[in-house]
């Protein structure tokens, strides 16, 4: 996910990236971010934030805990806010190979 | 798109117990193989071995492969498990069945308990058969799967169907053949039916998902899933119609088990190219367990041939011990600790994720232990085909206690993840990582 300095919600995508990083994939021991699943924020709602993610794999069974995961962690930076968690399949996430290593 | 379902597990009550007894059972295993000793050196149908081989295949074997496939059906379908209903049923009749059958073949009375034990083993596999085609029946995609989950539940069927009516005959004779005989069929369904089958399916989503890995060549599963059925079924109906060796120059079984090799070739073929294209490039120890695995499939296969042309008992003995030790319970010994802790992570923990600091899974179990499970297993089965092979109790007994001892540190390390107690703090969140 990129973030551009001349976002206008610049300030709420970073604290809530910040959040983000504290949401790790159970399996692969490493944060959503880093992993590359978190594909947008959206802040243009009052009242909402829109995550676009996808997972490592459509029927990963640990799914629920890392949406969930997304929903706990922006909670306490956004609170009232609700956190509305879209999952998409495309793109398809590929692993980045250095991760890994 | 948005609201994606993506795979609802039963509850942990449904699937846990499958997971606790089987590690139990495993244990029952590992006594009753010590307490035969002697046994190892003579003929392979003997009460005892026929106990030890039906604690293998159903308390341990089948209890969590029944466990691990509701919990991966829905994840797999994309929709809830049909009924958590009948696989709490499956686990109750599968339970007493086992626990009806074991004694009565320990102590080989084919009399009331046997029957019972027999017929709530055919019960549990119904149950199960239901549900897994009422599951995977309304699954649209992953047609692999769904085939292999399918046949491997139709061959379960057939194989206990066909072991309750060998268990009547036991008792009272109406089948005017050689038991021996029909004993390879009933065997075999269950080999390359129920286990080679579902493992084939199961692994085929598995191994991509733990090791990152994929591969283009779907082509070898779908030649995989042809060739295997093909062979066991032509091996089943040639053995039922019973038509002389001498018809064919040739020896037929072996055509046939090298039809069903051929598809387990295209199977590890397709594996191997996951493995090849895979992201992970640091392999576990539970995974570590799965891949030696397969050699000793490869070794038993290798077998064949031998069992063929030789009298000689131990062969098939040998043949028994890499089936079912050396292939079924190392990946099962593996795969356990890539499939339970997750399973209790997700209700201990599920809800707190990303709220405070919570432990991930693999902290759920002593991972040295898994190690150390690893390597004594194996060491364990090689003696135990040496000992076997060489005919020398000294070896066999040794072998025997290392295994016990290997069942010893998995069920403790099982128990570990079933009882673990979350340690939650009262308050406090996780403290924000600085912005880069």
């Amino acid at each position: 996910m990129e973030l551009s300095l001349h976002d206008p919600f610049y300030k709420e995508k970073t604290i809530a990236l910040n959040a983000l990083y504290q949401v790790i994939d159970p399996e692969l021991f490493i944060n959503i971010i880093d992993l590359g699943l978190v594909y947008g924020l959206d802040f243009h709602q009052e009242g909402s934030i829109i995550v676009t993610m996808t997972l490592s794999t459509p029927f990963c069974p640990l799914g629920e805990a890392i949406t969930t995961g997304v929903k706990n962690a922006l909670e306490f930076p956004f609170p009232g806010k609700a956190v509305d968690v879209r999952l998409v399949w495309d793109p398809p996430w590929t692993p980045n190979p250095l991760l890994f290593h | 798109m948005a609201d994606i379902n993506i795979g609802r597990a039963p509850g942990n009550h449904i699937v846990l117990p499958f997971f606790g007894t089987g590690a139990l059972f495993y244990l029952i295993l590992s006594i009753l193989l010590l307490l035969s000793t002697e046994d190892w050196s003579g003929h392979y149908f003997t009460p005892h071995l026929l106990a030890i081989v039906h604690t293998a295949a159903l308390g341990w074997g089948t209890m969590i492969i029944f466990g691990a496939a509701y919990q991966l059906l829905p994840v797999i379908c994309e929709r809830d498990l049909y009924s958590p209903r009948l696989a709490q049923l499956s686990f109750i009749n599968l339970l007493i069945g086992v626990c009806c059958l074991i004694p009565a073949f320990w102590a080989f009375q084919p009399g009331w308990m046997m029957l019972t034990g027999g017929s709530l083993i055919v019960c549990a596999a119904v149950l199960y058969t239901i549900n897994a085609a009422c599951t995977a029946g309304a699954c649209t995609r992953y047609s692999i799967q769904r085939l292999l989950i399918l046949s491997s539940a139709g061959w379960l069927l057939l194989t206990t169907i066909a072991g309750l009516l060998l268990a009547i005959n036991l008792g009272h004779p109406f089948i005017f053949r050689s038991h021996l005989d029909l004993l390879k069929l009933h065997a075999h369904a269950g080999l390359a039916g129920w286990f080679l089958q579902l493992i084939t399916g199961v692994s085929t989503k598995l191994v991509p998902m733990f090791l990152l890995g994929k591969s283009t060549k779907s082509r070898l599963l779908y030649i995989s899933i042809i060739l295997q059925n093909t062979g066991l079924l032509l091996f089943i109906i040639d053995g039922l119609i019973g038509i002389p060796p001498s018809v064919t120059p040739f020896p037929r079984p072996l055509l046939y088990a090298t039809l069903v090799t051929a598809g387990i070739i295209a199977w590890l073929r397709w594996l191997a190219d996951v493995y090849h294209h895979r992201a992970r490039k640091n392999t576990d120890w539970p995974m570590r367990q799965v891949l030696l695995s397969f050699i000793s499939l490869l070794l038993a296969i290798l077998l064949i041939p031998l069992m063929h042309y030789s009298s000689h008992p131990k062969w098939v003995m040998v043949y028994g011990l890499f089936i079912f030790l050396g292939w079924i319970s190392t990946i099962i010994l593996g795969m356990t600790f890539k499939t339970l802790p997750f399973i209790v992570w997700n209700g201990r923990y599920k809800n707190l994720n990303g709220k405070i600091k919570v432990p991930m899974p693999k902290h759920l179990y002593k991972e040295t232990w898994v190690r150390y499970q690893s390597i004594t297993h194996i060491t364990g089965v090689l003696l135990l085909v040496l000992g076997v092979i060489l005919q020398m109790p000294l070896i066999i007994r040794l072998s025997l206690w290392i295994n016990l001892f290997t069942a010893a540190v998995f069920i403790t390390n099982v128990l570990r993840v079933l009882f673990h107690k979350p340690n939650i703090p009262t308050h406090g969140t996780v403290p924000a990582r600085p912005i880069l």
